[in-house]
C-alpha cells in the first residue's frame, strides 16, 4: 500500500496554447495537511479537477493512494471527499435530502458525526436549498464531505461564504480530521487559515509549483525583517553580506537580511546598537513575495 | 501571470461609457430575444411557405380542391382539432387552415419559454441582482426586459412575414404586402400574448420551471376552451374568452377581422403592466405566490442518479404523459367520425396528407404522427436536462463520489427511455379508450403496438443527443432540437413531392410506419433503435474521455 496520499508526475493541462498546469510534481503523504496557494488562474482548481478525474491531463499522471486518478476514478473516489468553492446544489431538495442523497451515493456515512456537524455548523436541514444563503449552501457541501470520514479531503476554497464563527468551526473539523489521521489537501486564499492548519504549503504560479515546503523551511529561505536603534550615528549597513532594503528613520534603521545573520549581528554590535527587533515573515508576506512587488520579504 | 500590486491608478479619471442605464437591461434582453425570434421566425415562415407550395403542387385541379374542402370543410371533429376551414379551395385558405393551429402552439411555446428564461431564469441564476443593483429599479428593469422581449417579438413577426412573402412568390400566389403582414401578425399573435403570460408567471412563481409550467397550464386551458368553442356543441361564444380564440378570429386572407386585435393588444399590454407592477411588489429572488422554504424530507427516490432524475423531473414527466394521453384520447374519440369522411376520391386526397388506409385507423395514423413529435420533444428534454446537470455543476457531486461516468449516463438514458416507452403505451391505451367509446373497431393490441411504434424515432433523437453530449456538450441542445426541427420540417414539406427521398429519409419520423393505418415496420424500428443505441454508446465513450464542462 502506498504511503503517499497524492502523487503527481509531470502533470500537465493545456488549453490550446495556454498551459493551465505545467509539469506538476506533487507528493502528499498520508496524514498530512497540505495548503495549496496561488492567485486566481494559477492552476489550483485545474490541479484539483485533474486529481478528481473531472478533467483529462494533457500529459503526466496523477495517483491517489497509489490508484491512477484517470483509470480507476470510482475506486479513488471511494476514499476521498471533495468540497468546491461554489456550492451548486439541487434547488428543490432540502438540506436533509441533499445530505441523504450524497451520503447514499458515497456509500458510507457516520450518522452520529453528521448530526454533530449539522449542530456545529448551525444548519437548518429542513430548509430547501434555494432558500439557503451562499454560506448555508457551503455548509451543506462541507458536512456532506466531512460526514463520510474519508481518507482524503480535497478542499477548494471550502470556507467561501462562511462567517468567521463558521470558519472557526471548519478549523476544528480539519484539526479533528488531522488527529484521526485523515489527509487534507486545502486550496485557499485565506492565509491565516492555511497558516493555522497546514504543515506544508505549496505555492503555484502560472501553472508551475514554485515553492513547496513547511513554513519553517520557507521562512528559513526568506528574509528576516530587522529594526535596529542606535545611540549615536546610524551606520551604513548596506555593504553587510545578505542585507537589503535598508531604510533609515532618524536613529532607527529598517532592513532585511537573508541567509546567515552573523555578519549583520557583528556589524550592529560594533556600531553600538541599543534596540533590536526581528520578525519572521508571515505566510501572507511569503506569498506576496512570490507574486508582488510590494512584499517586504525579498 | 504575475500580479503587479504596485501599479498606480491612472492620474486622470476616465470618462464613463455612455450606455444609458435606461436601455442597458432592454438591450441585454433584446439581444437574446431577437436572436431567438429570428430563428423561430424562419421556422414559422418556412412552415407557411411550404404549405402554400405543397398545396399548389398537390391540388392542381378544381375537383381535387373541392374534394379537400368536402373532407375538412364540414368536419366538426377536424374543426375542433385544427380550427375552422372555411375556404379550402384557395391556396391562402388552405395555408391558413393548415398552419394556424401548429403555429399558434409553437409560437405560444416560444413566447412562454423565452420570457420565463429572460426574466425568472436570469433571476434564478443571480444575474438579475447585478442588473437591479445598477441605476434602475425593479419595476424599471422589468419594463426594460419586457421591451427587449418586444423587440424579439417584432423580429419574429418581420422574419415570418418576409419568408411568407417569399413563399407566396415561390407558389405564384398573389398576396399584397399589407395582407401578408397581417397574416404574419396573426400567426405570431399567440407568441406575443404568451410572452406577456410568461412575464406575469415569472413574477408569481419562485423558479423558472414553475413559471414555465404555470404559463403552459394557461396555454392548455386556452387550447381546451378553443377546442370546445369549435366542436360544434353550441359553445362557440367561448371563442371570445380564450387568447387562442382571438387569434383564430383574426381570419387572415379569408374573412379578415382586425377588430380581434383589440383583445389581443389589451391582453398583452395589461399583462405586461401587471408584470411590471408585481416586480415592484416583491424582493428580487422572491415570488408573489409564497414559496415553501421548508419541507419534510422524502428520501425514497434519492438513492442515486436515476432516482434523483425521476424525483427532479417527475412533474415535467407526468405533465408530458398527461398531455400525450389526453391528446390520444381526443384523437380516439374523433377518429371514427373523421374517418367516415374518407371515401372514394377523397381517400386519394387524404392519402397525400400522409394518412394511409381508410376509416378511423387512417385518421389515427395521421394523429399518431403528432404524438410521435411530442415524444420526440420528451426525448430532447431529457437530454438537455442531463446536460444542464453538468453545466450547472451538479454532476460533479456524483462524479467525485463512487459513480462512474458510464453509470451516470446510463441511468439518465434508461430513465429517458422509460419515460418515452410509458408515453408511447399511454398514447396507445388512451387512443384505444377513446376509439372504443365510439365503437371504432380497433383492438387494444393494435393501438398499443401503434403506441410502441412511436418510440424508435425518439430513440434516435435521444441517441444523437447523447452523442452530441459526449463529443461537444455545449451543442447538445442545438443537436437535439435541430434534429427534431429538421425532421418536423420534412414532415411539413414532405407533401410537396419535390423533395428527394434521400433527404426525406433524414427525418426520423419519415422512417416510422403510419400505425395503426398500417402495421408497424418492426425491422425499421429495430434499425432506428440500434442507431439510437449505437449513437448513445459512442457518446458515452466520448463522455468518458473528455473534461467535465460548465456553461
Amino acid at each position: 500500500m502506498s504511503d503517499e496520499a497524492i502523487r503527481t508526475e509531470g502533470l500537465t493541462k493545456r488549453y490550446g496554447d495556454v498551459a493551465a498546469l505545467d509539469h506538476l510534481d506533487l507528493h502528499v503523504d498520508r496524514g498530512e495537511v497540505v495548503g495549496y496557494l496561488g492567485p486566481n488562474g494559477a492552476g489550483k482548481t485545474t490541479t484539483i479537477r485533474l486529481l478528481l478525474g473531472l478533467s483529462r491531463p494533457t500529459g503526466g499522471k496523477a495517483e491517489i493512494f497509489g490508484l491512477d486518478c484517470q483509470q480507476r476514478p470510482a475506486e479513488v473516489h471511494r476514499r476521498l471527499a471533495y468540497v468546491a468553492g461554489e456550492a451548486d446544489l439541487w434547488p428543490s431538495l432540502t438540506g436533509e435530502e441533499t445530505l441523504a442523497l450524497l451520503g447514499r451515493v458515497s456509500g458510507r456515512v457516520d450518522e452520529v458525526y453528521r448530526d454533530v456537524l449539522v449542530a456545529r455548523f448551525d444548519l437548518d436541514p429542513t430548509k430547501k436549498v434555494r432558500a439557503y444563503s451562499k454560506g448555508n449552501r457551503q455548509k451543506v457541501v462541507l458536512i456532506a464531505a466531512l460526514m463520510v470520514r474519508p481518507d482524503l479531503l480535497v478542499l477548494d476554497e471550502p470556507t467561501s461564504g462562511l462567517d468567521p464563527l463558521m470558519e472557526q468551526a471548519f478549523r476544528v473539523c480539519i484539526a479533528e480530521a488531522r488527529d484521526r489521521g485523515q489527509t487534507v489537501f486545502l486550496s485557499s486564499h485565506i492565509m491565516s487559515e492555511v497558516e493555522a492548519l497546514c504543515g506544508r504549503v505549496g505555492i503555484l504560479r502560472d501553472g508551475v509549483l514554485v515553492e513547496m515546503g513547511t513554513l519553517a523551511e520557507m521562512r528559513h529561505l526568506s528574509a528576516l525583517t530587522i529594526e535596529a536603534t542606535f545611540e549615536g550615528t546610524v551606520p551604513d549597513l548596506s555593504h553587510v553580506p545578505g542585507v537589503s532594503a535598508v531604510a533609515t528613520d532618524g536613529r532607527t534603521v529598517h532592513l532585511q537580511v537573508r541567509g546567515s545573520v552573523e555578519p549583520l549581528v557583528s556589524a550592529l554590535a560594533a556600531a553600538g546598537v541599543t534596540g533590536l527587533l526581528s520578525r519572521e515573515p508571515s505566510l501572507e508576506e511569503l506569498f506576496l513575495a512570490q507574486y508582488g512587488e510590494v512584499g517586504h520579504v525579498g | 501571470m504575475s500580479a503587479d500590486l504596485a501599479v498606480a491608478p491612472p492620474a486622470t479619471v476616465a470618462t464613463p461609457t455612455r450606455r444609458s442605464p435606461v436601455t442597458a437591461v432592454a438591450a441585454r434582453s433584446a439581444r437574446s430575444a431577437v436572436r431567438s425570434g429570428a430563428l423561430w421566425g424562419l421556422l414559422l415562415g418556412v412552415v407557411i411557405a411550404s404549405s402554400a407550395v405543397s398545396y399548389t403542387k398537390i391540388y392542381k385541379t378544381a375537383a381535387s380542391r373541392d374534394a379537400l374542402a368536402a373532407t375538412y370543410g364540414h368536419s366538426q371533429a377536424m374543426s375542433a382539432l385544427f380550427g375552422p376551414a372555411p375556404n379550402l379551395q384557395t391556396v391562402t385558405g388552405f395555408t391558413d387552415f393548415k398552419v394556424t393551429m401548429t403555429l399558434m402552439i409553437l409560437g405560444a411555446v416560444w413566447g412562454l419559454l423565452t420570457s420565463t428564461r429572460l426574466l425568472r431564469g436570469e433571476e434564478d441564476r443571480g444575474r438579475w441582482d447585478l442588473l437591479v443593483a445598477g441605476q434602475t429599479t425593479r419595476r424599471r428593469a422589468t419594463a426594460q426586459a419586457i421591451a427587449g422581449l418586444g423587440a424579439g417579438a417584432a423580429v419574429l413577426w418581420i422574419v415570418t412575414a418576409l419568408v411568407t412573402i417569399v413563399g407566396w412568390h415561390g407558389a405564384k400566389v398573389h398576396v399584397g404586402v399589407v395582407p401578408s403582414l397581417y397574416f404574419a401578425l396573426a400567426k405570431v399573435a399567440a407568441a406575443v400574448m404568451f410572452l406577456a403570460v410568461g412575464a406575469v408567471t415569472s413574477q408569481l412563481a419562485a423558479t423558472r420551471r414553475q413559471a414555465a409550467a404555470s404559463a403552459a397550464v394557461v396555454l392548455g386551458v386556452s387550447y381546451a376552451l378553443r377546442l370546445l368553442a369549435d366542436a360544434g356543441v353550441g359553445l362557440h361564444a367561448l371563442i371570445w374568452v380564450t387568447p387562442l380564440g382571438w387569434v383564430e378570429e383574426l381570419r387572415p386572407l379569408t374573412a379578415p377581422r382586425p377588430s380581434a386585435l383589440v383583445p389581443i393588444a389589451v391582453f398583452t399590454f395589461v399583462l405586461c403592466g401587471v408584470a411590471v407592477q408585481l416586480a415592484g411588489r416583491r424582493d428580487v429572488g422572491a415570488s408573489i405566490v409564497a414559496d415553501r422554504t421548508h419541507a419534510e424530507a422524502h428520501l425514497r427516490l434519492l438513492t442515486g442518479p436515476a432516482g434523483l432524475a425521476v424525483r427532479l423531473l417527475r412533474a415535467t414527466i407526468i405533465g408530458w404523459w398527461v398531455a400525450i394521453a389526453l391528446a390520444a384520447l381526443l384523437y380516439g374519440l374523433i377518429a371514427k367520425s373523421a374517418g367516415t369522411a374518407i371515401s372514394g376520391s377523397v381517400h386519394e386526397v387524404f392519402a397525400k396528407l400522409g394518412a394511409v388506409g381508410s376509416g378511423a385507423d387512417a385518421v389515427l395514423g395521421l394523429c399518431f404522427l403528432v404524438l410521435a413529435i411530442l415524444i420526440g420533444f420528451v426525448a430532447a428534454g431529457q437530454v438537455t436536462a442531463a446536460r444542464a446537470e453538468e453545466s450547472e455543476g451538479m454532476l460533479d457531486h456524483f462524479l467525485v463520489r463512487p459513480v462512474s461516468r458510464w453509470s451516470w449516463l446510463a441511468a439518465r438514458s434508461v430513465v429517458a427511455l422509460g419515460v418515452m416507452v410509458v408515453a408511447g403505451l399511454a398514447a396507445g391505451l388512451f387512443a384505444w379508450l377513446g376509439a372504443a367509446t365510439q365503437h371504432s373497431g380497433l383492438s387494444v393490441v393494435t393501438l398499443l403496438g401503434a403506441g410502441i411504434n412511436l418510440v424508435p424515432p425518439s430513440m434516435v433523437i435521444l441517441g444523437v443527443g447523447v452523442l452530441a453530449f459526449g463529443i461537444r456538450p455545449r451543442v447538445t441542445s442545438w443537436a437535439v432540437y435541430g434534429l427534431l426541427g429538421w425532421s418536423l420540417l420534412l414532415v411539413v414539406v414532405g407533401g410537396i413531392g419535390a423533395v428527394s427521398h434521400w433527404v426525406l429519409d433524414t427525418s426520423v419520423f419519415h422512417q416510422m410506419a403510419s400505425a395503426p393505418a398500417v402495421a408497424p415496420h418492426w425491422e425499421a424500428n429495430a434499425i432506428m433503435a440500434a442507431v439510437g443505441i449505437a449513437a448513445a454508446l459512442v457518446g458515452g465513450w466520448a463522455f468518458r474521455h473528455r473534461d467535465v464542462q460548465g456553461e
